[in-house]
């Protein structure tokens, strides 16, 4: 108990102060001692400083990769022009089909309903409805074209939402480059091919023949 | 050469039913000496082999397209000046332009009729009598 009244301000701890049993700390005391707590822990406070800051800018370096990563996925040229084509393709290959059922119904039923009487006759009418199923059964040519356009466009949409799937799982996968051309599309593109035009798209059949 | 039923004539398309469709709709107009290739290397290969009168190809078909056909065929002076005609969905006027550069003789666009077939090829073959 001595041993700590003896001393004071700098040279007192902790030590000497739960030594004293008169339970009367001078308020000089106090301060000096929390003066020296604070000295002791200013080390600490700037190291958990320097981590924390560290630790605030790899958390924004993840957000700006992931952030820079999701643009790469392109949501915009999926949702803004591949899935409003393939759209456009669906309804053509309909409008197609429709087209060549029609045709092939009228064909049939004019072939019902002709006069039978006259056999040449009937045979040369039957022949040339034929013909107009032969000319109608090209749809299936085109649409297959449609088809395959619609195909290639979902396998494009698969890679990026698996690239996406992948983002989430590890930052670490490298995403497919947005606005980049697939293999195919950089094939078609040099090999002059687009498949079939839309309405009203493209150059007409008589365009062509003046051409000619 | 004026236009001759009896001429040979190479079809070239990777759609079956197209070929299909190509032979039927030749033979009902008299053609009937009609071989057909499934794209345009197997088509330069036949051409290599045999001497055509006439040669009418789609455009799209891998690995070689009916353009890259069109440039081999004008390439080997053998064949250089045996009509070709396309016939395709391409209606670009980026692909009529390359393809009349490259030297084809008629361009038809899908779907098409027989009559316009049958148009097309007495045009080139009135092209090749009075040139």
């Amino acid at each position: 108990m001595g041993h700590a009244a003896e001393k004071s301000g700098s040279d007192l701890d902790l030590t000497d102060l739960a030594e004293r049993d008169d339970e009367r700390i001078p308020l000089k005391d106090v301060i000096a001692l929390a003066e020296k707590v604070t000295t002791a822990l200013k080390p600490l406070v700037r190291s958990l400083d320097r981590s924390m800051h560290q630790e605030l800018k790899e958390i924004l370096q993840a957000i700006e990769g992931l952030r820079s990563e999701l643009s790469r996925v392109d949501a915009n040229d999926i949702f803004a022009k591949r899935i409003p084509e393939m759209g456009r393709e669906l309804s053509a290959i309909v409008k197609a089909t429709e087209v060549a059922t029609d045709t092939i119904m009228n064909v049939a039923e004019q072939v019902l309903a002709a006069d039978k009487s006259d056999p040449q006759k009937y045979a040369a009418e039957v022949e040339q409805h034929m013909m107009a199923i032969f000319e109608a059964c090209s749809f299936q040519d085109l649409t297959g074209q449609r088809v395959t356009k619609i195909i290639h466009t979902m396998e494009v949409i698969e890679d990026r939402i698996e690239v996406l799937c992948k983002m989430i799982e590890n930052n670490n996968i490298a995403p497919l480059s947005s606005g980049e051309l697939t293999d195919r599309e950089k094939r078609n593109r040099d090999k002059l091919v687009s498949g079939p035009a839309h309405d009203g798209e493209g150059v007409s059949q008589s365009d062509i023949d003046a051409m000619f | 050469m004026a236009l001759d039923r009896s001429m040979r004539i190479l079809i070239v398309d990777d759609y079956a039913t197209m070929l299909r469709i190509l032979r039927n709709l030749l033979k009902q107009l008299g053609f009937e000496n009609v071989d057909d290739a499934a794209d345009g290397h197997e088509a330069a290969q036949k051409v290599a082999q045999q001497k055509y009168d006439l040669i009418i190809s789609d455009w799209n078909m891998e690995p070689m397209t009916g353009y890259e056909l069109l440039r081999h065929v004008r390439a080997d002076p053998a064949n250089a000046h045996v009509p070709f005609i396309m016939i395709t969905a391409e209606s670009a006027t980026e692909n009529v332009i390359a393809a009349k550069r490259a030297g084809v003789n008629n361009y038809i666009i899908k779907p098409f009729t027989t009559e316009v077939l049958f148009a097309k090829m007495q045009a080139v073959f009135e092209k090749q009598m009075a040139g």
